[in-house]
């Protein structure tokens, strides 16, 4: 599913113009790609923040640019909590288009029953797919997953027409059994080695034999 | 045994000033859920560690949690009923220095319940205002 993002051309660039649009509620964007001319934009904060939560990659911008777009890359700002600047790349359905999807664990592993512990390594995996079939993620079936068993990317079940951009044999999720920690060795003293002390009274030495 | 760097250059730092937001190590990357700070401020190795041992017990072996930040920088202070002067104190404890935003621990393979109340027995251990993080895909 393609949510609509409405966008504005912006005139103004650079930070204290961006910093007015952000005070405002709006996000600075920029539309590329397909060869043409590259385009500064303006949307709502809602609207991208609309399309992130429904995980949305591709968009259809709607008002001064009407296109099909993929979110290319998002910067956020430091809590993680709004949206800063929003890339856009203009792709039509029948491109493809290279993206990262998460990958989601499916299942109850029976690894886990038997006091392994399960780890996605693999957070998120670069696809190339077509542009109106990008997945909102990837199930990674940990049903049959035993302790000390491995699915690896090639065991991933890819939308028709996708393919991993990641080599084949890469861990994703393993069942491992837990390594118990004990309590940290107290040698080590209480304070740490200093770097480059000898040269130092070397130095010294010498300087006072001078 | 505390958390402390194996070799320093100095023994001794200067306290410094904690200015702006953290714009690295801010995000959850190794797990999928996250205990952000939101205010600047020291984190002594002994908080940390409170911390880390809050959480394990919540955790046993389910799922892992991954401790985000180091105590690289020594605290010093002068002992009670010393007169002022003759010096700098000696090193007391090391702490890591926390900007706002920082990601401090995170957590994963565990349910988002789970985390919310593990993290939740674990921000009581911390002496800054923090708050609970998901990871994000975009």
């Amino acid at each position: 599913m393609s949510d609509s993002v409405e966008v504005k051309l912006r005139k103004e660039t650079g930070t204290r113009a961006s910093r007015k649009l952000r005070r405002e509620g709006l996000v600075p964007a920029v539309l590329y790609g397909h060869g043409e001319k590259c385009v500064d934009l303006v949307a709502t904060r809602d609207a991208v923040q609309a399309a992130v939560r429904h995980g949305s990659r591709i968009v259809e911008l709607k008002g001064a640019v009407k296109t099909g777009a993929l979110i290319r890359e998002l910067q956020w700002d430091t809590f993680g909590v709004e949206p800063v600047h929003v890339d856009f790349l203009r792709v039509s359905a029948t491109d493809r288009v290279k993206v990262k999807v998460p990958v989601d664990l499916k299942g109850e592993c029976p690894g886990q029953r038997n006091g392994g512990v399960v780890s996605l390594i693999l957070h998120e995996i670069e696809l190339e797919c077509r542009a109106d079939a990008v997945p909102e993620k990837i199930h990674a079936a940990v049903g049959k997953l035993q302790l000390g068993g491995t699915i690896k990317v090639h065991d991933l079940e890819l939308p028709a027409g996708a393919k991993a951009l990641v080599d084949g044999d890469d861990a994703v999720v393993t069942c491992t059994v837990p390594v118990e920690k004990g309590e940290e060795a107290a040698a080590g003293g209480a304070e740490p080695e200093l770097i480059g002390r000898k040269p130092t009274e070397e130095g010294e030495a010498e300087a006072e034999k001078s | 045994m505390a958390l402390m760097p194996k070799r320093v250059k100095h023994r001794k730092s200067q306290r410094g000033r904690i200015r702006g937001d953290a714009s690295r190590g801010n995000r959850v990357v190794f797990g999928d859920f996250g205990l952000q700070a939101e205010q600047p401020g020291w984190l002594a190795a002994a908080t940390i560690e409170a911390g880390r041992i809050a959480a394990q017990q919540y955790l046993r072996t389910e799922g892992r949690l991954f401790v985000r930040v180091f105590p690289h920088k020594s605290i010093t202070s002068i002992p009670l009923e010393t007169r002022m002067g003759k010096g700098k104190g000696e090193p007391e404890f090391w702490a890591a220095v926390i900007k706002p935003g920082a990601i401090l621990y995170e957590i994963g393979g565990v349910t988002e319940d789970a985390a919310r109340i593990c993290l939740a027995r674990l921000a009581h251990k911390m002496p800054l205002r923090v708050r609970f993080v998901k990871r994000r895909v975009m």
